[in-house]
């Protein structure tokens, strides 16, 4: 890929100042923002409470459609947790060296999707005080929780994705860490020299935290997949119709690539616009994410294709029943998903000067993931609406609790955002300034050299 | 080693190893994943047997008791009725007894009738008003302004009341139940001179015709015909017998036939007589059997002459082939087996129709006959004309000729308000209910003096047409009485002694225990000798007295001479042009004729044929609902003559285009939480259609019309919609 | 060790594979079984709302269809309880064993254990399962009928037809006391015990003698939606002659 082109290259305080700018001390703005997300989180919260104490008739569930929006919301932020492992993995590994100012952020929102995600499991449990009944430890019931279930594969997963992706960003924080702990007095001077471990950057650290961030970078992408497939298994085990596919795995996998990805194009933007980023995020990056949304949207569209179209040449009554129930009882959904999901990112992305445009971008990457939303739901709840035994049909509304609860999610990722924005560099500072080193040679004879060595 | 087991194991090895290092820990393990106790601790209880008396099949049971608790109502399996099976009803009468809105102790009005408003008072209290208002009567030479209200009953009972107002000096004793079976005493005495009710021999038939007779809800006794059902389906190796269903509604009875005929309501008659004519012409009739009942073919054949296929094909609506093939069908299919039901009997032709239907069983020779019909042999004799009594009774009220009446049961909601008794009750100035429940009657009583649950009571309960051979249920009580109530004898018993003189001397007994024993030393005087009261302990053991031996009653046989069925053309209340569909009332299955709603597991139990919940509703054949512009759960107006109604429509592709049917049961003012206001009451649409001399009830010859109010009928079926159309899905 | 291993094998073999079979030719569609289980199991009473809400808690449902138009129109009753299948899509699924196979052949549900993921009811093709959305109430005295076998269910758990388990028990206890096997027709299950048609039959299917096991090899025997696989303990006998449309 094509390197930024700098007017001048910029001094390293000047860049620190740019890029450390998020961590000033917080503004009337921040607090009005950091106010309202968690008075919506509040909100949900209440919501929340209301169900716990007076049972799961709060929500739209009932007899066949037992799951509903919190599931919805689960594989939702499942999915675009794999945001960050997309271009931090695929991006390092590529050695794209635009990825370097989103890098942290996108880390960091892997780590907050999955933890919302984790979230919700939980809080649709019937009886939710018991949930330690899942976790595996000796109890007094001398019983461990059934390996078999996929809601333990569940649970084994996410974990692992919650600590894999955290030391990843983690590991990634370290040298701006100490940047920060230089610059920072006081208690977060303390603070920030406990989490930095003491960095110095001396050569040896920097080579092995290199060699530490590819490992990491080729291990996550393993991890993000196997967690988005087992999260496709809870479904495709089962006997339900409309569940039990074989391409359910890949498509999940593909259907969070193609959020993750659009959750990355937002995030460019938000981050470009908040950090006057214009010239290491031109356009040119976003024509490069443009092609890739629509390699991934075409794949989808293909999974997508390839699934309706078995069940509609097969047609086992009862699964074809199913998918016209669907399309009946949910069709303006289900347009929006084809066109959010297939439709515009295939024809807007085919052109370059729609790729390249800011704007464009924005709509086109917030209307997948709203689209992403509403795939998920599409998958859920018309199988179990009209399940095997047509006397038990049913349907399912969302009621204001779930539906406040998944908004609160929202609201909650937002605000864990813009805390660690507020504490920590947001901006993966390092990494820019690396790429600014390499610009700034030195002369060595007839010819310049790069002043440091890169990942070569 | 199976895959389950496989797999089992595999987990809990899983599991294992980790539990406690490498060895393998199933031993350990399956006993955790199989609890010793799956929730349940098996307690040793008692079983008591007693009798159900919730409708008048009188079905033996027995109850399982434990820490003084009824906990479950079971079937009584020496019982020759219900051989230890038992209908939903049965079940819930558990319900009655626990119901949390029982009257506790005697009331006394406080606020207007119909208020509600009661004054709790003692037993002493609430007698001394009985006995004073009796005694006012004696004193003023008025005894014959007492009426005494009560269900049909049998046995003690019956005698208990008679003798009570007998002696007492009343004339005013009316036993009634809009669904008494005195229409199919009335047909058999004209027919066969005798008043027995029929025992239909179900088990052993070949081919079944019935004309509306839904014995699987309610006709006679449905759990005995349901059992029989059974056997004559597939009790037997190499038979199955074949049925046929004759009425315009496709009843829950009829959802079992083979074949359905939608016959014109009021035309039922018409169609046994052209049945009967066919099988006179193509000679498939039972020769004996004519001789045998004095009738000769040709006659007949003469008589019947105006029943040729074309017009009873035109009159029943049906097509020729389905009427020749059912006659074939029936005549050469031995045994072959017709029942008459209520929809029939309560048509303005009722009973000439039910006489054309006994007919078809004299002509294929099947009286007296196994697979045929017998006289049965319970209640030989009982009601015939309980509904002039009902007139009678509304006369008097009205022309206040009544000043005390005693009711017992809920005459107020289940009688039909065209008969004008409600209206005429309400001139009594002294109204005592013996309900347990505030039910209808019991909000326009004066004075309730509240009657245990049936598990608290003693009685006898005398099946109704329930088996060949007599059986008498006994009833004991079960758990001690749950409150201050008395049994409805015995607070007879006590005003009887109170009132002295011939009253008392009439009814001389110190408790009603004691006159039941009596009453059952003398039905067991054969068996005596040995001594009673080790056998009356045995009796109840068992749950009463069942014979062995069929009943000595005579067989059938015609009367000589009796003039032929001649059902006249059925004639309706209402207008076609204005009123252009037939209305069908009918028992709902789950409450009867209404004394199931208080019940909560009853009102939850989705009605079988629509799987309404907690309501009432109106059947339509989708045509019609079409033409009318109605849809499933749309909120409609049922309008008659006598009035109009509105309730959710349900679609019924079971029911004739011109015809709509709502179930009995629903639309209470009282009746306890579960059953107060909910539904309507169907019965305020009937016309009293009352013929000539005698007049007879003809409680389905009510037209309406139907138009479309809204969408919110709040209509809950337990069964979705369009699911229900959709058994392909299921290959059944 | 040695003696604690038999009852281990007893508890993997049992000499009882519990099954019913369901006459469709026989059953009328009276509803006397749904009462019958709602009495037997302390089954919870719900409101009109509740049921509008589709979170009606009986065990056994009549299922009422309708074939073909008027006037050749037809009704089938097909009465629907959990089918105890031996490879029962709702066990694996379960987190916590709640929903497990006990050696009889039993689909057992342990309240106490489960945590309400419903994970259970949506793999169980039969629809079967209930769940607790609701805490119900029995409201005095009518708390007198519920029955002290067994446990009444708090909110937030699932539940479902055990084949009146309580009644094997005690049938087998009886039987162990007299140290012989449990008779065939021993043990009832309530629905079984009150169907006046008798539709519903009941028992040992490891004893090819016991009536059900004769019955489940009559030819009109099929198994609801066989081709998932799920090996179901009860068998249906289709609805004999019954003219189809
Ligand atoms: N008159 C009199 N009084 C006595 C005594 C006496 O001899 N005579 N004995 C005294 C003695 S020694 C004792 S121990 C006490 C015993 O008196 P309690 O402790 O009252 O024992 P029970 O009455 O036998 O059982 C109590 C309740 O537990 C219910 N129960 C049974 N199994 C279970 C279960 O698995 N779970 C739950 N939740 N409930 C269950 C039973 O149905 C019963 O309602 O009585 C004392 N009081
Ligand atoms: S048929 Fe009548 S008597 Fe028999 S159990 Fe049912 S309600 Fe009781
Ligand atoms: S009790 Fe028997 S006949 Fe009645 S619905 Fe249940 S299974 Fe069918
Ligand atoms: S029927 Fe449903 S609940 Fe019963 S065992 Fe089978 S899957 Fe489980
Ligand atoms: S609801 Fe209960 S039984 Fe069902 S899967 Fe979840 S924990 Fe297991
Ligand atoms: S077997 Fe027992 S639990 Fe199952 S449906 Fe029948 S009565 Fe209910």
């Amino acid at each position: 890929m094509s390197e930024p082109t700098l007017s001048a290259a910029k001094s390293a305080g000047q860049l620190n100042d740019e890029l450390l700018s998020s961590l000033r001390p917080p503004t009337r703005r921040w607090y009005l923002l950091a106010f309202c997300l968690g008075a919506v989180v509040a909100w949900g919260l209440a919501a929340f409470i209301w169900q716990l104490t007076h049972g799961m008739y709060v929500t739209g569930k009932n007899r066949p459609v037992m799951w509903g929006f919190y599931i919805t919301g689960f594989v939702f932020w499942v999915g675009l947790s794999h945001s960050g492992t997309m271009v931090s993995s695929i991006l390092r590994l590529s050695q794209a060296n635009w990825r370097r100012p989103i890098l942290r952020a996108a880390e960091a929102m892997t780590v907050f999707c999955i933890t919302v995600a984790g979230l919700f499991p939980l809080i649709h449990l019937g009886r939710n005080w018991t949930f330690f009944y899942m976790i595996p430890y000796p109890n007094q019931r001398g019983l461990w929780p059934n390996f078999r279930s996929p809601l333990l594969w569940d649970m084994t997963a996410i974990t692992a994705y919650i600590i894999g992706s955290t030391l990843f960003l983690y590991l990634g924080l370290l040298p701006d860490l100490a940047v920060v702990r230089d610059r920072s007095v006081g208690w977060r001077h303390k603070v920030y020299a406990v989490l930095a471990m003491g960095w110095r950057g001396s050569a040896h650290e920097w080579s092995v935290y290199h060699k530490a961030s590819t490992l990491m970078a080729a291990l996550i992408i393993p991890v993000a997949v196997s967690v988005h497939s087992i999260v496709a298994w809870d479904f495709a085990v089962t006997v339900v119709p409309g569940w039990h596919s074989t391409i359910f795995p890949p498509y999940f996998v593909i259907g969070a690539i193609l959020s993750g990805v659009a959750a990355v194009i937002t995030l460019m933007i938000i981050i470009r616009r908040a950090f006057h980023l214009e010239e290491y995020l031109t356009p040119l990056h976003f024509d490069n994410m443009g092609k890739l949304l629509l390699v991934i949207s075409l794949l989808w569209t293909y999974a997508y294709f390839v699934e309706v179209q078995t069940t509609w040449y097969a047609h086992e009554p009862i699964e074809w029943e199913v998918f016209s129930f669907m399309a009946d009882r949910y069709t303006i959904p289900l347009l929006v998903m084809l066109a959010g999901n297939s439709l515009l990112p295939i024809t807007a992305m085919c052109f370059k000067r729609l790729r390249r445009s800011i704007g464009m971008m924005l709509a086109v990457s917030l209307l997948v993931n709203v689209a992403m939303f509403i795939e998920r739901f599409l998958i859920i709840v018309p199988s179990l609406s009209h399940k095997n035994m047509p006397f038990a049909w049913g349907s399912y509304t969302p009621s204001w609790v779930e539906i406040s609860v998944n908004i609160a999610a929202l609201a909650g990722f937002a605000l864990l955002y813009t805390l660690f924005a507020k504490f920590f560099p947001i901006v993966a500072l390092s990494d820019v300034r690396e790429l600014e080193a390499r610009k700034a040679g030195v002369p060595l004879g007839r010819v310049r050299v790069p002043s440091i060595t890169g990942e070569e | 080693m199976k895959r389950r087991t496989f797999l089992q194991l595999s987990g809990m090895t899983a599991a294992g190893a980790v539990l406690a290092g490498c060895q393998s820990q199933n031993e350990k393990l399956i006993p955790y994943l199989v609890p010793p106790d799956e929730g349940v601790t098996p307690g040793k209880a008692d079983y008591y047997a007693s009798s159900c008396r919730f409708c008048p099949a009188g079905c033996g049971i027995l109850v399982r008791v434990s820490e003084g608790r009824a906990k479950k109502i079971e079937g009584n399996p020496a019982h020759p009725v219900n051989r230890g099976k038992l209908c939903a009803r049965g079940q819930a009468v558990l319900q009655e007894l626990y119901h949390p809105d029982r009257v506790p102790q005697p009331l006394k009005r406080s606020g207007p009738r119909g208020s509600g408003q009661f004054t709790r008072i003692s037993w002493q209290e609430g007698l001394a008003l009985l006995t004073g208002s009796l005694k006012e009567l004696q004193r003023e030479k008025a005894a014959d302004r007492l009426a005494l209200v009560t269900p049909q009953l049998r046995g003690t009972l019956a005698e208990l009341t008679t003798s009570f107002m007998g002696a007492f000096g009343s004339p005013h004793h009316l036993s009634f139940e809009l669904l008494g079976m005195d229409w199919l005493r009335t047909a058999n005495r004209r027919s066969f001179g005798q008043a027995s009710l029929p025992f239909y021999d179900l088990a052993e038939t070949r081919y079944l015709l019935s004309f509306g007779a839904d014995f699987v809800e309610y006709h006679l006794s449905p759990v005995q015909y349901g059992y029989a059902f059974g056997r004559m389906r597939q009790g037997r190796d190499t038979v199955r017998g074949h049925f046929t269903y004759v009425g315009g509604r496709m009843s829950l009875t009829g959802a079992s036939a083979d074949r359905w005929l939608p016959a014109r309501p009021g035309s039922e008659g018409t169609l046994a007589l052209g049945l009967a004519r066919l099988i006179l012409v193509e000679s498939l009739f039972d020769a004996g059997s004519l001789t045998a009942n004095g009738l000769r073919a040709e006659t007949l054949l003469h008589t019947l002459e105006g029943y040729d296929l074309s017009r009873v094909a035109e009159k029943t609506g049906l097509t020729h082939k389905a009427i020749s093939e059912v006659a074939r069908e029936f005549a050469t299919t031995r045994p072959a087996l017709a029942m008459a039901g209520e929809s029939v009997a309560f048509q303005t032709n009722g009973p000439e129709s039910v006489r054309a239907i006994q007919l078809l069983n004299l002509l294929v020779g099947n009286l007296n006959r196994p697979g045929g019909v017998y006289p049965d042999g319970g209640s030989m004799a009982g009601a015939e004309n309980s509904f002039t009594e009902l007139l009678s009774l509304v006369a008097a009220m009205r022309g206040d000729r009544i000043r005390v009446a005693l009711v017992h049961g809920d005459p107020v909601h289940a009688i039909p308000p065209a008969s004008g008794f409600q209206e005429a009750l309400a001139r009594v100035p002294f109204i005592v209910s013996f309900s347990s429940l505030i039910d209808d009657t019991a909000l326009q009583a004066d004075l309730i003096l509240p009657d245990h649950a049936a598990l608290e009571s003693w009685g006898d309960a005398i099946p109704l047409a329930g088996a060949r051979q007599a059986a008498v249920g006994l009833m004991q009580p079960v758990v001690t009485p749950l409150f201050d109530t008395r049994q409805f004898p015995e607070v007879l018993l006590a005003t009887a002694r109170e009132l002295g003189g011939k009253t008392a001397a009439a009814l001389p007994h110190q408790s009603y225990p004691e006159m039941l024993q009596g009453w059952m030393r003398k039905r067991v005087g054969r068996m005596a000798g040995q001594d009673f009261e080790a056998l009356w302990v045995d009796l109840l053991r068992q749950g009463g007295l069942f014979e062995t031996k069929p009943g000595q009653g005579k067989g059938y046989r015609w009367v000589p001479g009796a003039p032929l069925p001649a059902p006249e053309a059925p004639r309706f209340a209402g207008d076609e042009r204005e009123f252009p569909l037939h209305l069908q009332v009918y028992p709902s299955t789950p409450l009867y004729d209404g004394r199931g709603a208080p019940l909560p597991w009853l009102q939850q139990l989705p009605d079988p044929m629509t799987t309404v919940v907690w309501d009432s509703w109106v059947e339509i054949n989708p045509r019609t609902a079409a033409d009318l512009g109605i849809g499933f759960g749309d909120l409609v107006e049922v309008t008659s003559p006598q009035g109009a109604l509105r309730l959710p429509a349900v679609i019924y592709p079971g029911i004739r285009p011109d015809m709509v049917a709502i179930p009995m049961g629903q639309g209470q003012r009282g009746g306890g939480r579960y059953a107060k206001g909910r539904g309507v009451n169907p019965l305020a649409l009937l016309a009293a259609t009352i013929e000539g001399k005698d007049p007879q009830p003809a409680w389905n010859a009510t037209r309406v019309r139907v138009s479309r109010i809204s969408g919110k009928g709040d209509l809950v079926t337990a069964g979705h919609p369009q699911g229900s159309y959709r058994s392909e899905l299921i290959g059944i | 060790m040695s003696n604690r291993k038999e009852t281990i094998m007893e508890k993997m073999t049992s000499p009882y594979k519990w099954g019913m079979v369901i006459d469709l030719d026989r059953c009328t569609g009276c509803g006397a079984c749904v009462v019958a289980c709602q009495a037997e199991n302390n089954v919870a009473i719900c409101e009109k709302k509740e049921i509008s809400e589709g979170r009606n808690m009986q065990w056994l449902r009549i299922e009422r269809f309708w074939v073909g138009e008027y006037p050749d129109v037809r009704v089938r009753f097909l009465p629907v309880l959990c089918q105890h299948c031996h490879d029962a899509p709702c066990e694996p699924v379960c987190p916590v064993y709640a929903s497990y196979h006990n050696p009889d052949g039993l689909n057992g549900q342990v309240y106490n254990r489960c945590v309400g993921t419903r994970y259970c009811a949506n793999n169980c093709p039969y629809a079967v399962r209930v769940f607790n959305f609701y805490s119900h109430e029995w409201p005095k005295p009518l708390d007198n009928q519920l029955s002290p076998d067994i446990t009444v269910r708090s909110r937030g758990v699932m539940e479902k037809c055990t084949f009146c388990v309580q009644r094997i028990r005690r049938a087998k206890e009886e039987a162990t006391g007299e140290g012989r096997l449990v008779h065939d027709g021993e043990v009832q299950p309530a629905c079984a015990q009150t169907c006046p048609a008798e539709a519903l039959v009941f028992g040992n299917l490891a004893d090819p003698q016991s009536r059900v096991a004769r019955l489940s090899r009559s030819p009109r025997r099929f198994k609801l939606l066989e081709h998932l696989g799920t090996h179901p303990s009860v068998y249906y006998l289709k609805g004999g002659g019954r003219e189809h449309v």
